[in-house]
């Protein structure tokens, strides 16, 4: 047999490279310049972004982590409790907020977060735990805690 | 990468008008079935067409149904919403319960979701009911009447802890409690 249009088909590039071409132009299509035209420059540049997309998924846990740290000791602060010894006495105190809950209620609910530092430093003095850094009384005395049968349920075993 | 590239729209979690506070408004409008009669993968609408159809037009006055016989095309659902969406889905191959519950998405969805990219997953109208943080929610109340510079209020109580306070804490710590002694009882 005789195959005479291999000979043809010599220069001829693939069938699909305008597809090819394509599926990196649609990603680039809000880049600058040659950038968004050129397929050698946009190819590179398509890339980057795209790795640059996997290592920020972790990035941004990480970032939105930072940022509810922040606001909880801000709050903390204001409180006169450490962020760790409010953390500790939550979790002695069986409350288990993370660090979402905790940042909404200090920025959306203040007067909870007042009440919830104040049960965590309850706790941890009923605890007989000493943070090196706690100076200042915890604000909210003026909470009478006492009304609410709160020693009680913190001296539970939890 | 950021939201620039995406050619998808984002929003946040609504319901059309209040759709459902008062009266729920199906917002489905048209649907049009598109089969064939005779080929294998249309079966499943078939039999749907056949047995569940006239009880859904009949239980959605709301929702006009169209139906397009048409040889040799594979089955498609196009759903058509009261805010312009156009939803097209292939029904080709599958089964009649499979057709049934995809006929259930089309009916109670409000458009084109898939479509669109949600920026949180929770919305509310009132997302706080104590007033959310000013810098003046825990400041004393006696400031607004105060006389700037006023001898208490510019008090300095940020000092760093003293030699005193640090030897008490110290103390403190290496006390022996009773719950932490181990006797031979």
């Amino acid at each position: 047999m005789v195959f005479l249009t291999i000979a043809n088909l010599i220069r001829c590039r693939g069938p699909d490279e305008f597809w090819r071409k394509r599926k990196i132009f649609r990603l680039a299509a809000h880049y600058i310049g040659r950038r968004r035209n050129c397929y050698s420059v946009a190819v590179r540049n398509v890339h980057h972004a795209l790795v640059y997309a996997t290592k920020a998924r972790r990035l941004k846990k990480q970032d939105m982590k930072d940022l509810w740290d922040t606001r909880i000791s801000a709050a903390c602060e204001q409180h006169n409790i450490t962020a760790f010894s409010m953390r500790e006495g939550l979790e002695r105190s069986n409350i288990l907020l993370d660090r979402k809950s905790l940042s909404d209620l200090a920025a959306w609910e203040p007067k909870t977060f007042q009440c919830l530092a104040a049960v965590a430093s309850r706790k941890l003095h009923l605890d007989g735990f000493i943070d090196g850094t706690d100076q200042k009384a915890p604000t909210g005395k003026n909470l009478n805690l006492d009304n609410v049968i709160l020693d009680d349920w913190l001296k539970e075993k939890k | 990468m950021s939201n620039s590239h995406l050619f998808m729209k984002s929003g946040f979690v609504r319901a059309p008008l209040q759709n459902g506070v008062g009266r729920y408004v199906p917002q489905l409008q048209r649907i049009v079935l598109k089969f064939c009669k005779t080929h294998g993968g249309s079966r499943g609408i078939r039999d749907f067409i056949e047995q569940d159809l006239v009880e859904f037009a009949k239980q959605n006055p709301s929702v006009v149904v169209y139906l397009k016989p048409r040889r040799h095309r594979s089955p498609v659902a196009v759903a058509e919403y009261l805010n312009g969406d156009r939803v097209w889905m292939s029904l080709h191959q599958k089964s009649h319960s499979e057709i049934t519950k995809w006929i259930e998405v089309l009916r109670t969805q409000q458009g084109d979701v898939s479509a669109t990219r949600l920026r949180k997953y929770q919305f509310t109208d009132h997302p706080s009911i104590q007033g959310p943080w000013t810098p003046f929610t825990f400041k004393d109340p006696e400031l607004n009447v105060a006389q700037l510079p006023d001898p208490k209020f510019g008090a300095n109580d940020r000092l760093p802890m003293t030699a005193t306070d640090k030897l008490r804490i110290m103390f403190e710590k290496q006390k022996i409690s009773e719950d932490n002694v181990k006797t031979g009882e």
